[in-house]
Formats: C-alpha cells, sequence, structure tokens
C-alpha cells in the first residue's frame, strides 16, 4: 500500500506537470533501504512511473541507502556530498539517480509515515529527527554519534522527544 | 473425452466450458450490479476504486476492459482518459455487453466502445492499449494462460495489466468465515434474489479453482511481463495483480 501512496504521488506530480519524467523514460531504477530491506524498483515508461516492490528484473540504476541517509536527501542533502561521503551506493548513470532524488523532493507526502509502515512509529520517527539534525549540522556524522549516544545513555535529554516533554 | 478443464469443481471437456460459463452470464446478467452488491457487501466497488487508481491511466490513453460485464471500471476511466482517449469494454456474453450498454446510457457515459470478444484471441494489432484490465473474468477463463498472452501482446510496452480477481486468503479464521459464506450462503442469495441458485454454486466453486497468488503472478511474468507485484484486498479474498510489459 506504501508503494500505491509513492506512485500515486509521483504521478501526480507529473499529471499537474510540475515534474518532466524526460531523460528518466524507459529506465527502471532499483532502490535499496538497506537498514529496513526494504526495496522497490521505479519503472518510468509511457510517460509515467510504476513503484513496485517486484524487483527481479533487469534495473538500469541501483541505489543503496540507510533509511537515515534516504531523509536527509529528501530534505535537501546533496546527492554528490552523500556520495563523496560513501553515505549512498549508486551503480549506474549518478546523473539518473539524481533525477529521481529531484523527484522525490518534490513529493509532498510523509516519508516518515511511510517509513513507519516497516519500522513501527517511533523508529520511524527517529529516524526522520536524525536525519533532520543531520542535515542541519555542519559535522553529520558527529551530530549522528551524539545524538544516539544520548539517546542510549539518557533518553530524556535526547533532543528526540524533546517535543514530548519527556 | 477429449481434454478436459474445470467447471467449477466439474470436469468438463474443454471445448465446452465456454458455453456453460456463457450460460451462467446469460442467466445473472440482469441481476448481476444488485448481486455484486449484496454478496460483497458492497466492497466490489471500492475493490475496482483501487483498480483504477492503481492504473496510473492519463488523459490521453487506450483502455482495454477485457470481461467488463455491466461497466463500471469502464465508466470511470472513460473519467480519466478524456475525450481524448479511448476506451473499449469487452465481454465474451453479449447478454452481459448488453447489460453494460443500458448502464452507461443510463449514467450518461458516452463515448465507450463496445466490442464482444474472446480473451483467448484479441482482435486487436499489437501494442496497441495502454492498459488491459479485466475484473472478475480471468477465473472464467478456459485457457488463462493464453489470454494473458494475448493481453501481454496489445498492450504497448509500457502498458499496465490489471487482474482484479477472487484470491487466497491466509487468515484461516477469514477462510472458515468465507467457505461457510460462499457455500451455503451465496447460492441462497442467488436463489432467493436472482432466481439462480446453481449459478451462485459455480460462482464459490470457480473461485476455489482459480490459481492463487503467487501462481498467478508466475503466469504474468511467464506471459512476458517485465515486472507483476499483486496486492491483497480485504484479507486476500480477493487480489490485484498488476503487471508492466517492458
Amino acid at each position: 500500500m506504501q508503494h500505491f501512496v509513492l506512485e500515486q504521488a509521483l504521478n501526480y506530480l507529473l499529471d499537474q506537470g510540475a515534474a518532466d519524467l524526460g531523460a528518466l523514460n524507459g529506465k527502471t531504477l532499483h532502490f535499496a533501504l538497506e537498514d529496513l530491506a526494504l526495496e522497490v524498483n521505479f519503472i518510468c515508461t509511457n510517460s509515467r512511473i510504476f513503484v513496485t516492490a517486484d524487483t527481479t528484473g533487469a534495473s538500469d540504476v541501483d541505489i543503496k541507502l540507510k533509511s537515515s541517509v534516504f531523509l536527509a536527501l529528501l530534505q535537501g542533502e546533496e546527492l554528490t556530498e552523500l556520495l563523496r561521503q560513501d553515505k549512498i551506493i549508486i551503480h549506474g548513470d549518478v546523473k539518473i539517480a539524481q533525477l529521481l532524488v529531484d523527484l522525490l523532493q518534490q513529493i509532498d507526502i510523509d516519508f516518515e509515515e511511510i517509513l513507519s509502515k516497516y519500522t513501527g512509529d517511533i523508529i520511524a520517527y527517529q529516524v526522520g529527527k536524525l536525519a533532520k539534525t543531520f542535515k542541519k549540522s555542519q559535522n553529520p556524522l558527529e551530530t549522528l554519534k551524539d545524538e544516539l549516544t544520548t539517546l542510549l545513555v539518557a533518553p530524556s535529554k535526547s533532543n528526540l522527544f524533546k517535543h514530548k516533554g519527556v | 473425452m477429449d481434454k478436459t478443464t474445470h467447471f467449477g469443481f466439474q470436469d468438463v471437456a474443454t471445448n465446452d466450458k465456454q458455453g456453460l460459463v456463457r450460460g451462467v452470464f446469460d442467466s445473472v446478467a440482469s441481476k448481476y450490479d444488485l448481486m455484486n452488491d449484496v454478496l460483497s457487501f458492497g466492497a466490489h466497488r471500492l475493490w475496482k476504486r483501487y483498480t483504477i487508481a492503481s492504473s496510473n491511466v492519463k488523459t490521453g490513453d487506450k483502455v482495454l476492459d477485457i470481461a467488463g460485464g455491466t461497466g463500471d471500471l469502464a465508466i470511470e476511466f472513460r473519467k480519466k482518459v478524456g475525450t481524448s482517449g479511448q476506451v473499449v469494454l469487452s465481454d465474451i456474453n453479449a447478454a452481459m455487453l448488453g447489460e453494460g450498454r443500458k448502464n452507461l446510457i443510463n449514467k450518461g457515459v458516452f463515448g465507450v466502445e463496445f466490442i464482444q470478444l474472446n480473451a483467448q484471441k484479441i482482435p486487436f494489432a499489437d501494442n496497441t492499449f495502454d492498459c488491459v484490465s479485466i475484473a472478475f473474468g480471468l477465473r472464467n477463463v478456459t485457457d488463462k494462460n493464453q489470454a494473458i498472452s494475448e493481453m501481454h501482446r496489445v498492450l504497448k510496452p509500457g502498458g499496465c495489466l490489471l487482474i482484479l480477481e477472487f484470491s487466497k486468503t491466509d487468515s484461516e479464521l477469514l477462510k472458515k468465515f468465507y467457505d461457510f459464506y460462499s457455500f451455503n450462503v451465496m447460492p441462497k442469495l442467488g436463489g432467493i434474489i436472482a432466481d439462480d441458485e446453481e449459478s451462485y454454486q459455480y460462482l464459490a466453486e470457480s473461485i476455489r479453482k482459480h490459481p492463487d497468488q503467487e501462481t498467478l503472478k508466475t503466469m504474468v511474468l511467464d506471459a512476458g511481463f517485465g515486472f507483476c507485484e499483486y496486492h491483497n484486498l480485504s484479507g486476500g479474498i480477493v487480489a490485484l495483480h498488476k503487471g508492466i510489459k517492458i
């Protein structure tokens, strides 16, 4: 059902002319969130995008990353920077991958909500918060470490729970 | 006896199945929509709505609805493709097609083309349609593999096949309830409302003989589709298979 929501959102964008399939047309992109064992194929064909859990077919581009990196990417983190930091692995044409990321960044849906179907709400929320902190930080890796340490040692002091007044 | 196939739980000569299925639908055509509403508690409308939404059909697309019967998918596809698109409503059964034509006229839907066809031999050129759909029809087709191959042939590259069909539920509890309902309640309701208990006994039996989700997925892939996935609806009582021609 999560694929369905994503597929609807992408095609709505295309229908509204808010995005152009352009160079993506005819391409299949395999997308894997390694920590969630979540894989989908984006099949860009016939001027539309199909999002499918059937990942057995051949793909033109393979993208592998962690869910927190994915959320950071959607919040505007540069793909090239993440590639440089080895936080994302791309086999195939990086420009094609960039086009998909551009499309995903334009979608106005709550990816944390989608991820929550795979992880449970609290973990998805935490991943999302980490991704946001990750983006704002000058030193993302250190921030991530700090947050995880705080979360494990003194959860009540973690930024992740501040909004709940824990 | 020649080659045999199933007609519900009976084994019948392959050549006879089409006529037997025609008999069922000739009998139930006039009450088909009412019976669907009653038997599914209205859920068939939701299953079909989900199918339409999953199609990704756009303005200007060409859509073929096979075994389209009373036309509820065709009506929605017509709205999606607009005046620049094309929707063909087809059925092997003339009585069902007649009901479809009446239904569309009553609802003020025009511009849908009607054609009586056998899904095993679709009279359209290769690579014609952006979307081919078949809702609650495939289980009645004698040679399902042949029909799916034909659907693949008439789809354009990048085209989408949608098969909405009764399937198998994994839930033991739901299965028990569903079996009781199918074999004890459905035929009785068919007798009361459509004056045809036998046809609804066939409906229940034909569902049990239909391939399960994984088997049907394999059949779709074997027909040449590049990708296929399915979504279980109502706990797997119904499944939507979606194949993409690459």
